[in-house]
């Protein structure tokens, strides 16, 4: 995508134009920066008090996953756990323009950071990362991932 | 109250819908395989055919409560599920219509398991084949992407 940046001191207000063939992710992810709505989600990290812990801002696209546990979300990235105070239905609608699609009651996984997917000998699917983690996409959500798999491709 | 009677009349119509189509597609089969062979069926043949069509659509319906274990597992417990009901519906058979010998029981469990292993073969396949397809896709987009 070419990128063009004009610097004018005398412009009364910013603007940005995009300019699109057709409405793909990377598009939407565009507007929503420029509309301040690029998703992000404030958590705590998991090993620390939750009144105590400094509030950090994960960006979406650094994080593996998110796990339900206890009736508590979990976000997984590079740098650690962290607990977020949201749910994983919101979290889902949020987020599913930016790879994250459901693949069991309790997980939300992003396509972009699966490092393998691969079946064991029980049949179970499980999309394992970069932390060495991993995670069953379950046989009911088997289809609606790979509808979401062939939409993300058709868009992108 | 109400949604779970829908739910219920929902679910007992899908599964009235599926046995139709495999009792249609079991017994048009064996039409066509007895006239290729030259066989004849009878009345207590083709009733044993629909309480087995009933059995494996029952069976295959439980699907379901096994989400939580593997599909291996969910294969074998289906299995070993039919064969249970299946043994009842031999008994009865048994006892009510016409004695069967143990040769009887042998074919009738043989005539089963064949085409379910065949089957399970063909599941097991499709499963590695497609989330290797599934595999390729997430590399397709992530590359499209510049992940």
């Amino acid at each position: 995508m070419k990128l063009n940046l004009f610097q004018d001191e005398n412009l009364k207000e910013e603007k940005v134009d995009i300019h699109y063939t057709n409405m793909r992710p990377v598009i939407k992810q565009l507007i929503d920066t420029v509309n301040s709505e690029r998703p992000t989600l404030s958590g705590r990290p998991a090993d620390e008090d939750i009144d105590d812990g400094e509030e950090i801002i994960l960006d979406a696209k650094e994080i593996y996953y998110l796990d339900y546990v206890d009736r508590k979300l979990f976000a997984y990235t590079k740098d650690g756990v962290f607990r977020i105070m949201n749910t994983l239905a919101n979290c889902e609608e949020m987020l599913w323009n930016y790879g994250f699609v459901r693949v069991s009651k309790s997980n939300l996984i992003n396509i972009y950071k699966i490092k393998q997917l691969k079946p064991e000998v029980n049949m179970k699917v499980y999309a394992s990362f970069d932390n060495g983690d991993k995670i069953c996409i379950n046989r009911s959500y088997n289809k609606s991932f790979k509808d979401y798999l062939q939409k993300m491709r058709r868009m992108g | 109250m109400n949604e779970t009677k829908k739910e219920k009349n929902a679910k007992v119509k899908e599964f009235l819908l599926e046995l139709c189509c495999v009792y249609t597609f079991v017994s048009v089969t064996g039409a066509i395989v007895n006239m290729l062979a030259g066989t004849e069926t009878n009345n207590l043949n083709v009733l044993v055919m629909f309480a087995t069509c009933t059995i494996a659509t029952f069976v295959l319906f439980l699907h379901k409560l096994f989400d939580n274990f593997s599909p291996l597992f969910m294969m074998v417990a289906q299995y070993l599920i039919a064969c249970l009901l299946i043994g009842a519906m031999l008994l009865i058979i048994s006892k009510f219509v016409e004695p069967i010998k143990p040769r009887g029981w042998f074919e009738f469990y043989r005539s089963f398991t064949i085409p379910y292993i065949f089957l399970a073969g063909f599941f097991y396949y499709r499963v590695f084949s497609e989330t290797k397809k599934e595999a390729e896709l997430i590399k397709e987009i992530q590359e499209l992407k510049g992940e």
